[in-house]
């Protein structure tokens, strides 16, 4: 690693520089245009965001947040766990512990700079991580296995047979930094009665190995409130899918990464419960109107990322959607199964409920949700198998009414480029024009956003949709 | 050893035609996890599927994406080339991302290729843990697969028979223990290119005939003569591999003997024998679940460390070879942990990644292996 690199404490840069970004637009609009003089390699970003209205900013204060927990976390005496974008910080919360979501840590290290996380992903490598591994976890370890983060107490993570890569980033990490480890495992099936018990039987070892790191014993009046308040976004969410159906889409391309990001990193608490209500509000007001989300005013296309987003700098890629107006109607990460979501009829076993009135149906409640994260959800099992990727992408882009749908991911992600080719092939025979991308959705040296954007709008063209 | 060297290098070996001539059935699996006495018992050979002998990858690569290891793309291009048209099912676990994803592109491909499919493909869920709930799950795993070979072979398999055949893979681990212990001794009489064919044919040969020919072989172990002095004993660790050839190399030019490996298709777990007696499914469950730890078993590292660390103080290791599979990910970061503790104990290591399949980069490995034994000499 460059020995600049190893001068700053990340945390502490990533923090301050949020901080400092979730201010910038206190002041007034001539204020904040000035502020942007000062600032020419974080210009574009907080224009991205800042430029969104509130829900931008509220998005900053989110991530202001979630950096000031990690960095006041041990002076508070509260204990670090290192977890993955695919499990619900919501018990975590519950037990009084600092989550830390590696993938989310990663993408916002992309975006708002412009070298990316590049350095830290090499020095993951140093430590012995293979080259071929992850990106979404490699950058932010990088910076773990350096030494220039606040220390991890423990690990937990639950993609064993999901996504081998991710799990064994995080078992690597367990090994390298010495910290105790639990990973949830998941059966290749979701939906019956043994795999659902299978959930709750590893659940409860999770919260028995949590104990055990915090000393605390689980209050289960503290998880019915944490509960009760995923309740409140869940009902959110789900108004805010139904608006999303809307042709035109009353959500702008950013609120689809609002919507995940803050489930990975406050579900279960009033940060999000807010950030879901600002989003809801706005969505209200624009269908009222029969407005498009989109900064054109004008819907063209709708587009389901039937994978994950590509986190380039600047949010290059939610600004491409915003540029040529193209509703972006969300992905894997965006996508909720709680049981009062439309779509999820069609897919019989694939919601989750809540239910808060005992410690076990509370314990179920939470073990179930967990099980419905995306990937551990529908990247388990076989993808032709019922309720698995291809059931669900085709089930969401009919429930969207998708024109075309896009894959990314990373070149990491075995699970999925496995088998990408014969979803894809899947999908083109029921009518829907599927392109691949081929870039690192965390590492813009495996193809630049240039190289990137120019393949997306030539698929487009090609395929006669724009 | 003929027998042993034609098993290990020919996907369409003598005793496998054999067997199909007898008109009995053949079913092909790919992990270390799937008990085989299930199938003994069944008058089924299991066998392990095997990537050798492929000469190109067109269809492997069809149907896997790009950034996915060669040995699942090589069964795959070798069923895609009818060269398992002898098999009458497979079992697919999910081993890694890459071996389980093996059920969709097998399947897939044989929607494009007539025949390739066999009639029994069965996907066969192994848990990643080893708490109670891990091992109820896997019990009533073995408990449904039962069943499905009963139902599709028409066969009956009894508790008897299913000791019996934990009978017979009992004495053939034994006995491949035996040849641990021979290759272990100051002064070797045996190479490890010979060894790693009689445990790669293990997994291929009908397990009476197998033991019948290793029984033979170790007696006549004991009658050869020392190999040469002075050879460093190395040991051979990581991605999965059966390919004799790639110990050849190791060994070519005697200043080196392949003395103990650490790999899923080498000699691991022969010291441990299943219980004959009381239920034979879970005896199977806490075998092939229990008592394995290849990285698949998350976060037991210590224990594979240990493990390494008794062969190679056990067998007088100079030095270790960790290989890993290009995109490979699980044994790749472990190599580097590894290398990290084993060179901090002062023992030599050396990591190198590669394809799998025809040894294609047999120069640049060589150099590297030349180049290590150098820095051991």
């Amino acid at each position: 690693m460059r020995p600049e690199m190893r001068e700053y404490n990340y945390d502490w840069l990533m923090g301050s520089m949020l901080h400092a970004a979730s201010r910038v637009s206190n002041g007034t609009p001539k204020e904040t245009e000035l502020t942007y003089r000062y600032i020419p390699y974080f210009k574009n970003v907080a224009q991205s965001f800042i430029g969104a209205g509130e829900i931008g900013i509220q998005i900053l204060k989110l991530f202001d947040r979630y950096y000031e927990n990690i960095l006041t976390a041990h002076e508070r005496g509260q204990k670090i766990a290192a977890s993955t974008f695919c499990f619900s910080p919501s018990i975590f919360y519950a037990m009084d512990i600092v989550p830390i979501c590696m993938e989310l840590l990663t993408a916002l290290g992309n975006i708002v700079w412009r070298r990316g996380m590049f350095d830290y992903m090499d020095y993951g490598v140093e430590a012995g991580l293979p080259e071929t591994s992850c990106s979404s976890q490699r950058g932010a370890l990088g910076a773990y296995f350096a030494g220039l983060c606040e220390p991890i107490d423990f690990i937990v993570c639950d993609t064993p047979g999901v996504c081998d890569t991710n799990a064994n980033a995080f078992a690597f990490t367990a090994t390298f930094l010495d910290k105790p480890y639990y990973a949830l495992n998941y059966p290749q099936v979701l939906g019956d009665d043994r795999s659902q018990n299978y959930h709750v039987e590893d659940y409860k070892e999770l919260v028995r190995f949590m104990e055990a790191q915090t000393g605390n014993k689980l209050d289960y009046d503290r998880l019915g409130e944490v509960l009760q308040e995923v309740e409140k976004q869940d009902a959110l969410i789900a108004d805010i899918e139904d608006m999303h159906t809307l042709k035109p889409t009353p959500l702008a391309p950013i609120h689809n990464i609002a919507l995940y990001a803050g489930k990975f990193t406050f579900s279960g608490n009033r940060e999000y419960t807010r950030l879901l209500e600002m989003i809801a509000d706005s969505a209200k007001k624009r269908v009222e109107i029969g407005a498009s989300g989109l900064k054109t005013g004008e819907e063209k296309l709708r587009v389901y990322m039937i994978y994950i987003d590509h986190y380039t700098l600047d949010m290059n890629f939610w600004n491409w959607f915003d540029e040529n107006s193209v509703a972006h109607m969300g992905g894997m990460l965006s996508h909720h199964f709680r049981d009062n979501i439309e779509y999820t009829k069609a897919l019989e076993g694939i919601s989750y409920g809540v239910d808060t009135s005992s410690p076990e149906s509370m314990f179920n409640s939470i073990a179930q949700m967990n099980a419905r994260l995306p990937m551990v959800r529908s990247i388990r099992g076989p993808y032709d198998q019922p309720n698995m990727w291809l059931e669900e992408t085709l089930a969401l882009a009919k429930n969207f009414r998708a024109d075309c749908l896009i894959y990314n991911g990373t070149p990491g992600c075995r699970n999925t480029w496995a088998n990408v080719k014969l979803m894809v092939r899947d999908l083109e025979k029921h009518g829907y024009p599927t392109h691949i991308m081929n870039d690192d959705a965390f590492d813009d040296r495996v193809e630049s956003w240039v190289a990137t954007r120019e393949r997306l709008e030539e698929f487009f063209q090609v395929r006669g949709l724009l | 050893m003929d027998t042993f060297y034609d098993a290990a290098t020919r996907v369409r070996n003598k005793p496998i035609l054999k067997w199909k001539e007898e008109g009995r059935s053949v079913v092909g699996y790919t992990c270390s996890y799937v008990p085989a006495e299930i199938f003994h018992a069944a008058d089924i050979l299991p066998i392990r599927l095997r990537g050798i002998e492929t000469d190109g990858m067109d269809i492997g690569d069809t149907y896997y994406g790009p950034f996915i290891c060669s040995f699942p793309k090589c069964i795959l291009q070798l069923a895609g080339k009818g060269m398992f048209d002898f098999l009458d099912g497979a079992v697919i676990t999910p081993g890694c991302d890459a071996m389980r994803r093996l059920d969709e592109c097998w399947r897939k491909a044989g929607e494009d290729y007539e025949g390739i499919l066999p009639s029994y493909f069965y996907y066969f869920d192994v848990p990643h843990k080893t708490e109670p709930h891990g091992m109820q799950w896997f019990v009533k795993e073995i408990r449904n697969l039962i069943d499905s070979v009963e139902r599709h072979f028409d066969v009956r398999i009894t508790d008897e028979k299913l000791k019996t055949a934990i009978r017979a893979y009992n004495q053939g681990r034994k006995l491949l223990q035996t040849v641990e212990d021979l290759r272990s001794q100051a002064e070797i009489k045996v190479s490890g290119t010979d060894v790693f064919a009689a445990t790669v044919a293990s997994t291929v040969m009908p397990r009476g005939e197998f033991t019948a020919d290793l029984e033979k072989w170790i007696q006549s172990i004991k009658q050869n003569k020392p190999l040469k002095n002075g050879q460093k004993r190395l040991m051979l660790v990581g991605s999965i591999s059966d390919e004799i050839d790639l110990v050849e190399l190791v060994e070519k030019d005697n200043h080196a003997v392949v003395v103990a490996e650490n790999l899923c298709f080498g000699a691991r777990y022969e010291s441990n024998q299943i219980p004959e007696n009381g239920n034979p499914v879970q005896a199977l469950a806490e075998h092939y679940l229990g008592k394995s730890v290849c990285p698949r078993m998350y976060g037991k590292y210590k224990e594979r460390l240990g493990f390494l660390k008794d062969k190679i103080e056990c067998a007088g290791v100079d030095g270790v070879i960790m290989q890993n599979i290009r995109f490979c990910d699980l044994h790749g970061a472990e190599n580097a942990l590894f290398e990290r503790d084993l060179e901090a104990m002062g023992i030599p290591c050396l990591r190198i990644e590669r394809e799998y399949g025809p040894l294609i980069e047999t120069g640049r490995i060589k150099l590297r292996i030349n180049a290590f034994l150098e820095r051991i000499s």
